[in-house]
C-alpha cells in the first residue's frame, strides 16, 4: 500500500470532457463502482467547479445539486468532494447548499498567482468544519518561491492541504518532485498533486508526487479530463501496486475506467500533436481547436503560435486572445 | 458654465480606485479636491498627492470630520464593509455620497441610463447615495439595456469581465462574491429578469489584458438589427464619459434564442495604466454622476 491516498477526479474534471453533459444517473453508476474500490475521495461536478455553468466555460446538463445528491446517496466510505473558483462561485449561492447537502471536502480553486481571493471562502469553509482544500492552478506558472508564498496565504486562511495542478501538463518528474517537497519543506501542511498528460507524463508525475511524499494524488478514470486528460487512476493504482507488491483492489479500479470506456467512446482523451505542443508551451490545452482553426486561416505554425501564447501568459478563458496574437505574429 | 463654483469633494481610500479619482479630479476643473483620506501614516496613495490637496488625512473618516463643512459630497473607494459606517456619518452631516464600493446601500445608476429606465433616475435630495455597482455592471448595463430594447421576454442573463490581475486592489480581492451580487442585483433591474449570472476572472496574463465584459442574453424573439443599432448608438453615449469604451463583438445570435455581445474599456492611463479600464469606467461613471447630481439639485452647497 502508499500512504498517498486517492483523489478521484473522473467525474468534475471529466466533464471537461464530455463538455458538461454529465448526468446524475451516470454519478449514481459510477459512484457505486468507485465506492467499493476504497477510493479516498469523489470530486463530482462542472469542469470549472460549483456554480461554474455558463455560457462563458459551458452549461451543465444538470444542476450541480442534482449531481451532488446523487453522488451523495451513494458515497458511504468514500468522500464526497467539490471542486469552486472564487469569481464563478460564492459562499451564498454555491458553498452554502454544499454544506448543506453534506459534501465532505472542498477544493478553492485560484490561479496560481493569486490565492489570495480564496480567502473568504476558504475561512468561511474552514469556520464551518468542512475540510478545505487550496487548489493553486496552472503551478507551472511561477517559481517555488513564488508557489510556497502562494500556499503559505491559503494555509493561513484555513487549508488543510495544497494541491498542485499541471493544469497545461508541463511539468516532468524531476519538477513535480522539487515542488512537492520546497511546499512541505515550507509548510506544515499535506500537499496534493493534480497531473495532465499533455506530455505522456501524468502517471510519471503522480509517482513522482508519490515518491516525494504527497498525501493526495489525484487521477481519473481512463484518464477522463481536460485537454490531453488526466492521470489515469487505474494505472496509479497498477503502478503503485508493482512498487509495494500489492494488488489488493486493482479488479474495482479496473471496472471503474471499464465504466467510463464503454459510456463514453468518443470522449476519451488521448495526447495529440497539439495537445503535446501546448504542454511544451505550458498554454491551457483547452485552447487546441481555436489554435488550429485559427492557424489553419492564418496560416501561422501552430508550435509558433502555442510559444507565443506562453510567453504572452494567456490563461483559460481568454480564446479572443489568440487572434489577436496571430495577427501580431503575422506583422513581425 | 464656466464660471460655476467647483464641486468640493472628498475621497476617502487611496488604494487604486481611489488614487486614481484623486488624480482624475484634480485635473477637472469642475471639482476641487478638498480631503484625500486614508488609514496609514505611511500610505503611498497620500504621499502621491503630497502638497496638492488641502488635507491629507491618514486617520480615517474620524479624520475628516472637522474638515466636512468644507464640502459638498464625498466618494468612498473603500470597502463595502467600512461604507455602511462612513454613510451613516456622512448623511447626518447632509453630503452626497457616489459609493464605489459593492455594498449595495445607494441607487444604483449607471449614467448612461438615466431617463431611460424608471429605476433609474437622479435623487432629489441633497444627501444622496449612489452606488456605482460594479466594473462589470457599469460596462454590460448599456449593452443590456440596447439589446432589451430589441427583445420580447428576456428569461436568462449572464455577464462575465475579465480583468487584469494586476488592477485588482486587495479590496475587490477579498470582495470576489459582493462584487457578484451587486452586479447581479443590477443586471436584474435593467432586465426584469430573476435568472442572472455574474462571472469575474482575474487575469495574471502579460501584457496585462484591457478589460473585456461578454453579455449573454437568453430572449424569447429579437430584432437583432434594431438591437445592434441601439448598441452602437449607446457606446457613442457612454463613450461621452468613458473615451475607452467599445464594442468589440456587435450584438449577434450566439445560438438560438441567445444574444452575444462584447464590450472592451481601454482606461485613460491617469494612475494605473491603461489596462486598468475596469476602475476607469466606474471612476468615469462616479464623476458624470456627481456633476449631474449636483447641477441637478442646483446647488453647490457653498457656505
Amino acid at each position: 500500500m502508499i500512504n498517498s491516498r486517492l483523489y478521484d477526479v473522473t467525474l468534475r474534471d471529466g466533464n471537461h470532457a464530455l463538455r458538461h453533459t454529465l448526468t446524475s444517473k451516470f454519478v449514481t453508476s459510477y459512484c457505486e463502482k468507485a465506492e467499493k474500490s476504497g477510493v479516498w475521495a469523489v470530486e463530482v461536478g462542472h469542469g470549472n467547479g460549483l456554480g461554474a455553468s455558463s455560457y462563458l466555460v459551458g452549461k451543465s446538463a444538470e444542476t450541480d445539486i442534482a449531481l451532488l445528491m446523487a453522488a451523495r446517496s451513494t458515497l458511504k466510505n468514500a468522500k464526497l468532494a467539490v471542486h469552486s473558483i472564487p469569481g464563478f462561485a460564492t459562499i451564498k449561492r454555491d458553498l452554502i447548499p454544499a454544506l448543506d447537502l453534506g459534501v465532505d471536502i472542498f477544493r478553492v480553486a485560484t490561479h496560481v498567482s493569486e490565492a489570495d481571493v480564496s480567502q473568504k471562502h476558504i475561512e468561511f469553509l474552514a469556520n464551518n468544519g468542512a475540510n478545505v482544500h487550496g487548489v493553486l492552478m496552472m503551478s507551472h506558472m511561477i517559481d517555488i518561491k513564488g508557489l510556497v508564498l502562494q500556499a503559505t496565504l491559503m494555509h493561513k486562511y484555513g487549508a488543510s492541504a495544497i494541491i498542485l495542478m499541471d493544469s497545461a501538463g508541463y511539468f516532468t518528474p524531476t519538477d513535480v518532485a522539487e515542488r512537492v517537497s520546497g511546499i512541505k519543506n515550507a509548510l506544515e501542511i499535506e500537499v496534493g498533486f493534480h497531473a495532465h498528460n499533455n506530455l505522456g507524463l501524468g502517471i510519471g508525475n503522480a509517482l513522482s508526487a508519490i515518491h516525494e511524499g504527497a498525501s493526495v494524488i489525484d487521477g481519473a478514470s481512463m484518464g477522463l479530463g481536460a485537454g490531453a486528460g488526466n492521470a489515469q487512476l487505474e494505472n496509479i493504482v497498477a503502478a503503485t501496486s508493482r512498487e509495494s507488491a500489492d494488488s489488493s483492489n486493482i479488479y474495482e479500479f479496473l471496472e471503474m475506467s471499464k465504466l467510463v470506456e464503454d459510456s463514453y467512446p468518443n470522449n476519451l482523451p488521448r495526447t495529440t500533436s497539439s495537445s503535446t505542443q501546448s504542454g511544451l508551451a505550458g498554454v491551457f490545452s483547452g485552447y487546441a481547436p481555436q489554435v488550429r482553426a485559427i492557424s489553419d486561416e492564418l496560416g501561422v505554425d501552430t508550435g509558433v503560435l502555442w510559444k507565443e501564447m506562453a510567453n504572452r501568459k494567456l490563461v483559460a478563458g481568454q480564446e479572443s486572445m489568440i487572434r489577436e496574437i496571430a495577427q501580431d505574429l503575422m506583422n513581425l | 458654465m464656466e464660471s460655476a463654483p467647483p464641486i468640493r469633494v472628498a475621497i476617502i481610500g487611496t488604494g487604486n480606485i481611489g488614487t486614481d479619482l484623486c488624480y482624475r479630479m484634480l485635473r477637472d476643473r469642475r471639482f476641487e479636491v478638498v480631503a484625500l483620506v486614508g488609514r496609514r501614516h505611511d500610505s503611498p496613495g497620500l504621499e502621491m498627492f503630497r502638497g496638492q490637496v488641502k488635507h491629507l488625512i491618514s486617520s480615517g473618516i474620524d479624520g475628516l470630520l472637522p474638515f466636512l463643512h468644507e464640502l459638498d459630497g464625498v466618494f468612498d473607494a473603500t470597502s463595502a464593509f467600512d461604507h455602511l459606517s462612513h454613510w451613516e456619518v456622512l448623511h447626518d452631516a447632509n453630503k452626497w455620497v457616489l459609493d464605489l464600493t459593492p455594498s449595495k446601500i445607494g441607487l444604483p445608476i449607471v449614467p448612461v441610463l438615466i431617463g431611460k429606465i424608471p429605476a433609474m433616475s437622479l435623487l432629489g435630495a441633497h444627501s444622496s447615495n449612489y452606488s456605482m455597482v460594479t466594473c462589470g455592471g457599469q460596462s454590460s448595463a448599456p449593452i443590456l439595456f440596447a439589446v432589451a430594447k430589441a427583445s420580447k421576454v428576456i428569461s436568462e442573463v449572464e455577464v462575465s469581465s475579465s480583468i487584469a490581475a494586476l488592477s485588482a486592489g486587495p479590496a475587490t480581492r477579498l470582495n470576489l462574491d459582493q462584487y457578484i451580487e451587486s452586479t447581479e442585483g443590477l443586471i436584474s433591474l435593467i432586465s426584469g429578469c430573476a435568472n442572472v449570472k455574474a462571472i469575474l476572472v482575474l487575469n495574471p496574463a502579460e501584457p496585462p489584458v484591457m478589460m473585456r465584459t461578454t453579455i449573454n442574453i437568453k430572449v424569447e424573439s429579437c430584432n437583432l438589427e434594431e438591437a445592434q443599432a441601439n448598441a452602437h448608438q449607446i457606446v457613442l453615449e457612454v463613450q461621452k464619459y468613458v473615451p475607452g469604451y467599445e464594442l468589440v463583438v456587435e450584438p449577434y445570435l450566439q445560438s438560438p434564442g441567445t444574444i452575444s455581445a462584447t464590450v472592451k474599456v481601454t482606461g485613460a492611463g491617469y494612475v494605473l495604466p491603461e489596462y486598468a479600464g475596469n476602475l476607469d469606467i466606474i471612476n468615469s461613471a462616479a464623476v458624470e454622476i456627481a456633476v449631474l447630481h449636483n447641477s441637478a439639485s442646483g446647488v453647490v452647497n457653498h457656505k
